[in-house]
């Protein structure tokens, strides 16, 4: 073979105990699409910083195109050919494409719009992007604004293209789009590397693959070599794992929430009804109404109109009197911004919707909830076990496990969970599916997903929305309609 | 070559943080020792005559002691409001009407004996106090005002009512003109501690200190503060009253700076007179970030900035240093106190560059 283009060897890098990198060694190729496959923690994102020049290796070396390279800095990374697309997009709204894509760049003083149009109009037909310049960042869908980031790298003439999960903010067709251009971008002899959970998409796009676990790599192989999806997910979380996970029918009982023509933001006449001892399951692409609707019941913004009743009572009586216990339990998708305080101290964090279940009059009894806490700590795996520790220095996968333990502990009759699994690796994706299952029997679930498998695999009932409406709801059972979800989803019925 | 590069931290600095802010203080005293040679005072000798001022007898500390009490108590509520990211600069204002309060009993009952009399002064100065605070929190909660602007603003108009009063209808007829009300009943005055000049001043300030610890660490109410100054959205998603949070913040601190002008105008003056105003309420800002708004923090930090002005004072008697030294002194403390909050997020990295 020919020299890599990215050789890393025996690259380690530890944050204060935890060892986030060991001895990696990996080779990225010309012309290729790797992806790097891992469980949540396993490094991958860390990995990937340090290519991108945001982190410093404490040892192991770099060579780009056979010579030895320290990537002290984004800048050295970037003048080096490397390139990342991020989960966020780095981009400024107000700005139309053009100004973004030349954006940051040395360059003369004086812009000349011409040259920057067709530049850009160039770049995009040379991979089979369709862009207009002149429009403005905010115009943009979510697709074509990562296509903006890609425009910036290949405009800075990057060779080595680092995509950190980008398919999670696309519509399935846009996410055929971006693999149509990574295709083109490797035919054209950049080095690609792709990470992502799902392993369809891996399977689809990817010429080597490669399984982090604990902070080092596993397994790397062609991707001519595997020969099913359930086989790279057992490679990835070493033991055999299967998605199903076993759903026995349920009675339904008593409504724990019900919706009735609500409309609210551009969520228009929404009815739904949940009932304890099921999963209700809100599919659709994002951004088709779930937002406002999990807003409303879970009492961040006040109904415009319609009615909501949660557990037999008013909204407006429900929220007026919340209670800790065997209430409401919401799991919101933003585990950072929402969920948890990141200043504060696990412990902290815990107490956060626990706390009137440890006070008596004015006193907080933290000595009990921290017993509590560390029974739950224990239970739900999550690392680093310590209740001092604040929740900055967690990671994503394992401050979600931190809520959820939170929010059951709480034993609720209503669940609202947003995009649990949402970048969680498959172990942790089962885990959490078997704790919806098991928390049915108690309670009812709102699970709403953009993700199909997950819906099918636990709920009782779908509800599809599509342009602020529900356009349907049904049984899990009802196989006609199970296969028509796809079109639904697309607003063709 | 030497390559410098920023890293962010990924373990808490813990107690070391206490480095950054003496190297901090000290930094502050190197500048003002530069500014102290810009005008030909050799700068050893004025630095070493500062210290001598604020710490160097018994009488100087007890002075700072004095000087101590009032700038904690307005510290202790700021640090209050800005846990919860208010940012309440109207400390000064609060104890104006504190002082105010506090007068208003003191004149009005001259003759109830001191356990009643004291007492309700305290009521009526936090009282005052907890209301002047409480306006800007009701104008940025229902009309999405500025709290700094409002808080600061209204300071002037305290100090305004002060001289309103002290040059009118509460103006000692027996002051030869001087603005300043009769002398306070004797059971209007807060004691000394002993044979010392320290007043009894000293015991609330612990007291109180206490009290503002024990409410953070061990109540409910104090814990959803520091949860709701952490994260605004994550109080909203916890159910967290915010809108009364940030009245509560700001009666308490304004409550705070209240006692202190009780304090000021009853046991270090005896009457209210214009000259009470001299910017403990703003010194209390400087003292709450160099003390991380942690209770005891605020204790050691009052100390030294009261031993601040105390030492001014002597500079000013012995070197002919202006007055303004010591604001100057403060400014420097508080301009590296915060820059070298960015050492307690980031540190540096000097790498062999190949």
């Amino acid at each position: 073979m020919t020299t890599p283009a990215v050789r890393l060897q025996h690259i380690s890098k530890s944050f204060g105990k935890v060892k986030a990198n060991q001895d990696i060694s990996l080779d990225i190729h010309k012309g290729r699409i790797l992806a790097l496959l891992g469980e949540n923690g396993a490094g991958k994102s860390t990995l990937m910083s340090i290519l991108a020049g945001q982190l410093q290796p404490d040892s192991g070396t770099i060579a780009i195109d056979g010579e030895n390279m320290e990537l002290s800095s984004t800048d050295k990374a970037i003048s080096t050919g490397i390139g990342m697309v991020y989960q966020h997009f780095q981009l400024v709204d107000a700005m139309t494409v053009m100004e973004n894509v030349f954006l940051g760049k040395a360059g003369s003083f004086l812009l000349d719009k011409k040259a920057m149009e067709e530049e850009v109009i160039s770049l995009s037909r040379q991979y089979g992007m369709q862009m207009s310049p002149a429009k403005y960042i905010a115009d943009l869908s979510m697709g074509e604004k990562q296509q903006v980031e890609i425009l910036k790298l290949l405009h800075r003439r990057s060779n080595i293209l680092i995509f950190d999960e980008p398919t999670a903010v696309l519509t399935p067709e846009e996410a055929k789009a971006l693999f149509a251009t990574m295709r083109s971008m490797a035919d054209q002899g950049k080095a690609i590397v792709f990470i992502s959970h799902k392993l369809e998409e891996v399977m689809t796009i990817a010429d080597d693959i490669a399984v982090l676990r604990r902070g080092a790599v596993v397994d790397s192989m062609p991707k001519k070599s595997v020969s099913s999806t359930a086989e790279l997910a057992e490679r990835m979380v070493g033991r055999e794992v299967l998605l199903k996970v076993d759903r026995i029918p349920m009675e339904p009982r008593q409504m724990v929430l019900k919706v009735e023509n609500l409309s609210h933001q551009h969520l228009q006449d929404a009815s739904l009804i949940v009932r304890q001892g099921e999963i209700l399951g809100i599919v659709g692409v994002a951004g088709n109404g779930q937002k406002p609707l999990v807003e409303v019941v879970c009492g961040l913004q006040q109904p415009q109109q319609g009615e909501v009743q949660l557990l037999g009572k008013d909204w407006q009586d429900f929220f007026a009197s919340r209670k800790w216990k065997n209430g409401l339990s919401y799991i919101p998708e933003d585990r950072q911004g929402l969920a948890t305080c990141r200043g504060l101290t696990l412990l902290d964090n815990f107490l956060l919707t626990t706390r009137d279940g440890f006070s008596s009059g004015p006193w907080l009894q933290r000595q009990d909830a921290r017993q509590k806490a560390e029974k739950l700590l224990h239970e739900f795996d999550i690392r680093p076990p310590d209740l001092d520790a604040f929740a900055w220095q967690l990671s994503g996968g394992n401050l979600q496990k931190m809520v959820l333990s939170r929010e059951f502990y709480r034993q609720p009759h209503l669940i609202v969970a947003e995009q649990p699994t949402q970048g969680l690796d498959i172990a942790a994706m089962e885990d959490i599916w078997k704790l919806l299952l098991k928390a049915r029997e108690e309670a009812g679930i709102l699970l709403v997903t953009g993700d199909l498998t997950e819906a099918l695999a636990v709920c009782d009932r779908l509800a599809v929305m599509y342009g602020g409406r529900i356009v349907d709801t049904f049984a899990r059972s009802n196989q006609e309609k199970v296969d028509q979800i796809g079109q639904m989803m697309a607003g063709i019925s | 070559m030497l390559h410098l590069r920023i890293i962010k931290r990924q373990d808490p600095l813990g107690w070391r943080s206490c480095l950054v802010i003496f190297g901090a203080v000290a930094l502050a005293l190197f500048f003002s020792a530069m500014l102290l040679a810009l005008r030909g005072t050799p700068p050893q000798e004025g630095i070493i005559v500062l210290f001598k001022g604020a710490f160097g007898s018994r009488w100087a500390i007890e002075d700072c002691l004095i000087k101590a009490i009032p700038i904690f108590l307005c510290s202790l509520g700021v640090a209050i409001a800005f846990r919860l990211q208010i940012w309440n600069i109207g400390a000064e204002g609060q104890f104006c009407l504190g002082a105010l309060g506090a007068t208003w009993i003191a004149l009005s009952f001259p003759d109830q004996p001191a356990w009643l009399l004291l007492p309700a002064m305290i009521a009526m100065a936090t009282v005052a106090g907890g209301l002047w605070g409480l306006i800007p929190a009701v104008l940025r909660q229902k009309m999405q005002t500025n709290e700094i602007i409002v808080s600061l603003m209204m300071n002037y108009i305290a100090i305004l009512i002060l001289d309103y009063l002290v040059y009118g209808i509460w103006k000692d007829p027996t002051s030869f003109g001087f603005p300043m009300t009769p002398e306070f009943s004797e059971a209007a005055i807060v004691g000394k501690i002993g044979s010392t000049s320290v007043n009894w001043g000293l015991a609330h300030c612990v007291i109180l200190a206490l009290i503002v610890w024990i409410f953070f660490g061990y109540t409910k109410t104090g814990y959803e503060l520091k949860a709701s100054g952490d994260n605004v959205k994550a109080a909203r998603y916890a159910g967290l009253p915010y809108n009364k949070q940030v009245f509560l913040v700001m009666v308490l601190s304004g409550a705070l700076a209240g006692w202190a002008g009780f304090i000021e105008a009853s046991a270090t003056v005896n009457r209210l007179q214009p000259s009470i105003m001299v910017g403990y309420g703003y010194t209390a800002i400087v003292v709450a970030w160099l003390a991380s708004l942690n209770p005891f923090y605020i204790g050691i930090a009052s100390f030294l900035l009261a031993g601040l002005r105390v030492g001014v004072e002597n500079l000013q008697l012995d070197l002919q240093v202006p007055a303004a030294f010591g604001g100057i002194m403060e400014g420097f403390i508080l301009l590296t106190v915060l820059a070298g909050g960015f050492f307690i997020s980031y540190r540096f990295s000097f790498a062999q560059k190949k």
